[in-house]
């Protein structure tokens, strides 16, 4: 401490090496299992087998790993049988139309005007591809190294302007191409996601990111493969087209916004990779589903299975797709009335039952399942006090006949109340990702799905995935008929449509100088 | 010491205004103006800029000239002096009028942009007639255009998320509005930035004189969401607006089956 | 008193190892003493103390924010990544809002307000007006331990669930008030208007203290105009706290009220909040969010100039003692900084053009405001007045306070383009009012504190700072700075918003982001930077060079108490003969006529 001149310069060396040079890298994303297989014993995905085998799990996350990579390599398992076919889901590009295409190498001129623009004005070195694309900067940095090594040999006198002028005009026109021919690969997008949606939707799209916790509705858990808002019936999986739309439109009314800012690439590569996410999720639950703790771990044989099971639900057939024959109706009060009829008749569409008479959502089935947590939570607690003393009971040692009475006594209440239990949990008024739900307020104008009078068709005729709100289409008749033709789904439409006339009514009027306030 | 102040001194003047003048070439500068009174709002900048800037290097100058010039070793004393009252009425007085000048150039451009009074009013859109409403809320932008009776309420209006079409050349007065929190309504290539406060309706006018995309951005801290509130403001040439219109509220009552056209 | 100066003496320090110890008056054990004490010196040295902390603190999160911006959502080297273990060593969104709010509060909290008004204010007013101690020693030991809860909250916050308070160190309402509308709002904005509120108090108690001493215990002789002008800062910023700040505590009050009954003096009727509705939100009330912003803002305005005149203040002491010559314009020095204050009470409508404030209103804040940048500009004539034919030393609080007034310069300068309405439409909450504020408070007030710490530091603890190192520090930190907080402006006439977590996914600024990293790289150099200055600080408070009283010749009251002065301050009567700025005297064979010397004259009869 006595030369403090000569201290100083290598403590600052110290922190200065320590806080500022180290070369930014994105942290080392890992898929991890479904919480709800392995820990939560809440949730309706709990395998308790699973949960205790350590080895089993470490065998389904290597088999999802070689299904679906990871996070910073993603990818699919491609069988032979799709080789052969030529079959690669992991591009999307391969499902677009031509016009989509077109309409996405317009867009990328558009997005990447930028870049383009130094590209045809040759200043090579200021073109900056986006930040995730990985692919799309090592190709196009290989092109700026190559010219700038050709430059510095023909400053040297070593090769000849007219190479260097070549290469300029092959680099001008192959990256112009590169450019607006650029689709994310998956890798690219699984970037992009980490970016964008990962505090949210978590690295495995779980809906377990940092921010899940504090926002309402919480974001979506794709593993599912349930997705609210789709224009299919039957609860098909979704088409690129929905997720697409969420990601354009954002859900109003949720912490979800709309990503219009990025590129049509882009997006398209994110609905890619959300359904990578969202295949590798399900083929995880079906996979536990199947494990077997005879045989212990996952064979691979019903891994390719379920696989591919779970690949063929995800080819979506169009004929669920829901489109309406015919013109829309417009909206009359007429047509608004009968509606109205329907909306209050418990025998038909019964919307009131959840949504209220009012349509702000605190219907009295909604209030009864309120008031039945209650009773239900107090229940639960009456019985997991008895567990834990039946529970007592059962351990041990017996000794005795008369112990050995009690204690078979004693695991049979613990089997019956636990199955007791299980069913109250369930009773609980829930979304079939466990969170508890409440009707939407209709008045309240904000459609998650949009507002379009088919929007709304669409969600009272195939109700909405993975909610209590159920289809109208199919309820039937005695004789088999269905209960509510198209033409009631309209008034219904319509009805709601009037409710919902605005938010807000208690703006200030504005004043004099303009509007504003003091 | 005394000339590797000076030199860090008077480097203070000298990069100060180097950067500055490199900065437009960069892109370190305005983004381009597009709207009415943009160029108005720029050429105050600009006026100030230069003031500003001028004050700016022959303040440092001095500064540093002093440090070159009185921190040589010298065993004599300073000058003993406790001011003059001469030197103070003269450095008081004329910066007191060239910021009365300041003060007073801005007040026109101010009104002209803000008050209610000065709104446009023989356009199509007007202060009661506004062409739509903008709503923010977390993390959201959703403009509203009125239904074909000009009805701000009814069920048929038009409402599109994150993207704010306006026509071109003509002036445009929307209400602003808010659903939860503060919001800013920002382009930065109008020169316009308004918040949005919940439970006040607030009229914005702007002019935009080129067609194009132009980023709208929320400058109000909105939550942890705040950067996630990007939009676009969409200027179209008057015709291709209407035609725009005309085919949302089409498409309001689409029923479906474009869509499987276009996928078949 | 110290023998003559001689110019052969390096750095005008007088002869080494004159220690003076002086007589307790009783003695006190080493609690009493050096932790519960009601001595103004060492509450003034725990607040520098506490200071000094917070500002490391404040700085490793103004790193975290700057490597968010420089390169977002990646990986953070270890010694910032520690902080967000849960996400990977990465920001997240809400951690990030959380960092520049935290950032703010504490800078200007527990930083720049408890280092200027604490520490000096304490240490240097019973000093340098003659007094033995504060008016009300309690009171002030009792201002001091308020930072403790303070500090705790303002801590606290980051351990509940959604951790520290989010919505800005503004604070504005909705985002503030419903628990809802943000992470940070469901407690952390409760713990940071408890903290805000203890701070509060502790600055009124200070106040209060600053005030009576000033106006009533002055050493004989001792006149208003014979005030060093750190007193008349420190005077003038302790009258600012007395009437602004009661306005923010209630305010904080009636915020605390709207965020625990669910009163909803801020909270607007009908909103709906990440989906939770209003009658949950349960501020059905009608409230105007507005009203916040006035009333933050009427304490918080003038907040800015508590940050700066009092800065201003130990400059003009330092610069007339180093530059051996007297201040120029004594007068109108005191005047602008009063001016300053008096313009400061009508002015905060500034920080509103945009809010949706009656634009008339907006009109009449602006002259206000423009007429503000007067009296700036009169003081920095009045320093360069100064220096012209004076004879500089070269120390290192001479160094920090140039660099503070070329600072000065800059921030002043640029707050014009903010006070004129048409043009902040533009540029509000943009770089530029980063970079505005950022230069009068960081570049400003921080080197004032810089110097004041060099300057004063032999005063505290009868030792020298080592000077290589502090002209080291002196050097990069002023570079650094400027690299830091220069480019800003240019960054700001792009547009690019402050409190934005990743600003390059709006186009308008993804060409922003090679120049935000250099920004960055600058701002870690810098707070390695500062390595010099704690290396300095701490080798000196326990190896640092022995002085006498006067280790400056300066001529002002407090370097004729011993150094460091014991309990009581002076070890005798003192008169005042004259102002604290006499320097080159030609009364005096020295170049320094210290205030409390009687010439053997006849002019005083």
């Amino acid at each position: 401490m006595r030369h403090p001149v000569r201290l100083a310069p290598a403590l600052l060396l110290v922190a200065g090496v320590v806080t500022g040079c180290e070369n930014p890298t994105p942290p080392g994303l890992t898929y991890s299992l479904n919480a709800n297989i392995v820990e939560n014993e809440e949730s309706d995905l709990y395998n308790e087998d699973l949960a205790g085998d350590r080895t089993a799990q470490a065998q389904l996350a290597g088999a999802l790993e070689m299904l679906f990579g990871s996070p910073t390599g993603p990818g699919y398992l491609l069988p032979e049988e799709w080789i052969d076919d030529e079959y690669n889901p992991s591009w999307g590009d391969a499902e677009l139309t031509d016009d989509q295409w077109s309409e996405l190498v317009e867009d990328n001129a558009r997005a990447l005007k930028w870049q383009l623009e130094g590209i045809a004005q040759g200043n090579f070195e200021a073109v900056v591809p986006p930040r995730e694309a990985f692919d799309l900067q090592e190709a196009w940095y290989d092109y700026v190294a190559d010219w700038q090594e050709l430059r510095s040999e023909v400053e040297l006198g070593e090769a000849e302007q007219s190479e260097l002028d070549a290469l300029a005009s092959e680099i001008t026109e192959e990256g112009t191409a590169m450019f607006e021919e650029w689709y994310p690969s998956l890798r690219e997008s699984a970037e992009m996601y980490r970016q964008q949606c990962w505090h949210c939707h978590g690295a495995d799209g779980g809906g377990n990111g940092s921010t899940a916790d504090f926002l309402s509705p919480r974001p979506r858990d794709y593993r599912r493969g349930i997705f609210k808002f789709t224009a299919l019936d039957n609860k098909a999986r979704p088409r690129r087209d929905d997720l697409y739309r969420i990601l354009e439109e954002g859900i109003y009314g949720s912490a979800m916004p709309s990503f219009k800012r990025f590129s049509k690439a882009q997006l398209n590569g994110l609905v890619d990779y959300v359904r990578l996410l969202a295949i590798r999720g399900e083929t995880e639950i079906l996979l536990s589903t199947e494990y077997d703790s005879e045989i212990g771990g996952f064979p691979i044989d019903v891994v390719m299975q379920t696989y591919l099971d779970v690949w063929a639900k995800w080819d979506v057939a169009w004929d669920e797709f829901i489109s309406y024959d015919g013109e829309v109706p417009r909206i009359d009060e007429e047509s608004i009335a009968h509606g109205r009829e329907l909306f209050m008749d418990a025998k038909t569409a019964n919307c009131f039952s959840c949504h209220g008479e009012d349509g702000r959502g605190g219907g009295v089935s909604a209030f009864e399942a309120r008031a039945l947590n209650d009773e239900i939570q107090a229940e639960l607690d009456v019985i997991d006090a008895a567990l834990v003393d039946a529970k007592k009971h059962a351990g041990g040692i017996a000794k005795d006949e008369k112990h050995k009475q009690q204690r078979h006594l004693a695991l049979a209440k613990v089997e019956r109340l636990e199955k007791r239990r299980f069913d109250l949990v369930n009773e609980r008024v829930k979304d079939d990702w466990g969170n508890e739900i409440e009707p939407r307020d209709l008045t309240r104008g904000t459609f998650r799905f949009g507002r379009r009078p088919i929007d709304l068709f669409r969600r009272v005729y195939a109700g909405i995935n993975g909610t209590p709100m159920p289809s109208h289409s199919s309820l039937k008749g005695p004789d088999g008929e269905r209960l509510l033709t198209d033409e009631d789904l309209w008034d219904i439409v319509h009805y709601v449509r009037s409710l919902a006339v605005r938010e807000l009514e208690h703006a200030p009027e504005r004043g004099d100088e303009g509007a504003h306030g003091i | 010491m005394r000339l590797i102040a000076t030199l860090l001194f008077l480097l203070v003047p000298i990069l100060g205004v180097w950067t500055f003048w490199i900065a437009p070439e960069h892109g370190w500068w305005f983004p381009k103006s597009v709207s009415s009174y943009g160029a108005d709002i720029d050429r105050l900048f600009y006026i100030i800029l230069w003031m500003v800037g001028i004050t700016f290097v022959a303040t440092e100058v001095i500064l540093a000239w002093c440090i070159f010039r009185y921190g040589r070793k010298d065993p004599s004393k300073a000058a003993f002096t406790h001011g003059n009252h001469t030197l103070e009425m003269v450095w008081t007085a004329v910066p007191a009028v060239l910021l009365l000048f300041i003060a007073f150039s801005q007040m026109k451009v101010w009104a002209d942009v803000k008050f209610g009074d000065s709104f446009p009013k023989d356009g199509r859109f007007t202060i009661d007639e506004p062409i739509g409403e903008v709503w923010a809320s977390q993390f959201d932008w959703r403009v509203r255009y009125p239904d074909e009776d000009g009805n701000l309420e009814g069920a048929d209006v038009i409402e599109k998320a994150f993207e704010f079409t306006v026509p071109l050349g003509e002036p445009v007065v929307f209400n602003l509005r808010s659903r939860d929190v503060l919001h800013s309504f920002f382009v930065p290539n109008f020169r316009l930035k308004q918040d949005a406060v919940p439970g006040m309706v607030i009229p914005v006018w702007f002019q935009a004189d080129e067609p194009g995309e132009y980023d709208l951005i929320c400058a109000e801290l909105c939550g942890w969401g705040h950067y996630k509130m990007a939009g676009r403001v969409r200027v179209l040439p008057a015709d291709e607006y209407d035609a725009w219109l005309a085919a949302e509220r089409e498409a309001l009552y689409a029923n479906g089956t474009e869509e499987l056209e276009e996928d078949e | 008193m110290s023998s003559p100066t001689t110019r052969e003496l390096p750095l005008g320090i007088d002869d080494p190892g004159t220690v003076h110890v002086t007589h307790e008056h009783h003695e006190l054990g080493f609690i009493r003493k050096y932790i519960f004490s009601t001595d103004h010196k060492v509450i003034g040295i725990q607040f520098m103390f506490t200071g000094l902390l917070f500002l490391v603190l404040g700085g490793l999160m103004a790193m975290a924010i700057r490597w968010q911006l420089a390169w977002p959502w990646t990986e953070m080297p270890a010694v910032l990544g520690f902080l967000f273990p849960e996400t990977g060593r990465v920001v997240s969104p809400e951690a990030y809002t959380m960092l520049f709010t935290m950032h703010g509060t504490i800078m200007i909290f527990f930083v720049i307000i408890p280092l200027l008004t604490g520490a000096y204010g304490n240490f240097l007013i019973p000093l340098q007006t003659g007094a033995p101690d504060m008016a009300f020693p309690k009171l002030n030991m009792l201002g001091y331990w308020f930072m403790v809860p303070a500090a705790f909250c303002a801590i606290a916050g980051f351990f509940t669930e959604g951790g520290a308070a989010a919505a800005g160190w503004t604070a504005y309402p909705p985002l503030s008030t419903i628990e809802s509308a943000a992470p940070g709002s469901l407690s952390g904005q409760t713990w940071w208007l408890l903290a805000l509120t203890f701070v509060g108090v502790s600055s009124m108690m200070g106040a209060v203290n600053y005030v009576t001493t000033i106006v009533k215990m002055r050493a004989p002789g001792m006149t208003l105009m014979r005030m060093p002008l750190s007193i008349w800062g420190l005077f003038i910023a302790a009258l600012l706290q007395l009437f602004a700040l009661p306005v923010l505590t209630a305010a904080s009050i009636m915020q605390l009220l709207d965020r625990t009954l669910h009163t909803g003096f801020f909270t607007p009727t009908n909103l709906i909040v990440n989906n939770v509705g209003a009658e949950t939100v349960g501020a059905a009330a009608g409230g105007q969010p507005l009203l916040w912003q006035h009333l933050f803002w009427f304490y918080s305005h003038p907040a800015v100039y508590i940050m700066v005149v009092p800065a201003m203040g130990f400059a003009s002491d330092i610069i007339a003692t180093h530059a051996r010559k007297p201040i120029f314009g004594y007068k109108p020095m005191v005047y602008s900084m009063a001016g300053i204050a008096g313009l400061g009470f009508i002015v905060w409508g500034h920080h509103m053009f945009t809010s949706g404030m009656n634009p008339m209103v907006g009109m009449t804040f602006m002259v206000s405001t423009i007429m503000i940048a007067l009296p700036s500009a009169v003081k920095v004539f009045n320093w360069l007045g100064t220096l012209w034919d004076s004879r500089i030393r070269f120390t290192t609080p001479m160094l920090f306070a140039l660099g503070f007034v070329s600072m000065f310069i800059i921030g002043g300068l640029s707050g014009i383009w903010m006070a004129s309405t048409p043009v902040d439409i533009y540029i509000h909450d943009t770089y530029i009012v980063v970079s505005h504020f950022h230069y009068v408070v960081f570049a400003g007030s921080v080197f004032a504190i810089f110097a004041a710490i060099y300057h004063w530091f032999p005063k505290m603890f009868g030792r020298v700072m080592n000077e290589t190192l502090g002209k080291f520090h002196f050097v990069g930190t002023f570079i650094f700075t400027n690299c830091v907080f220069y480019m800003m402006h240019q960054i700001g006439i792009a547009g690019l918003m402050r409190r934005t977590a990743d600003p390059y996914s709006y186009e308008t600024y993804q060409h922003l982001q090679p120049l935000n990293e250099v920004i960055s790289i600058s701002a870690f150099l810098l707070f390695a930077w500062q390595a010099f200055f704690v290396v300095n600080f701490f080798h000196s408070l326990f190896f640092g060079k022995r002085v006498g009283r006067n280790p400056w010749n300066a001529s002002s009251l407090e370097w004729d108490a011993p150094s460091p002065p014991g309990h009581g301050n002076f070890d005798k009567e003192l008169t005042v003969y004259r102002g604290p700025y006499e320097y080159g005297s030609p009364e005096v064979e020295e170049d320094f006529l210290p205030q409390t010397r009687k010439l053997e004259t006849k002019q005083t009869v």
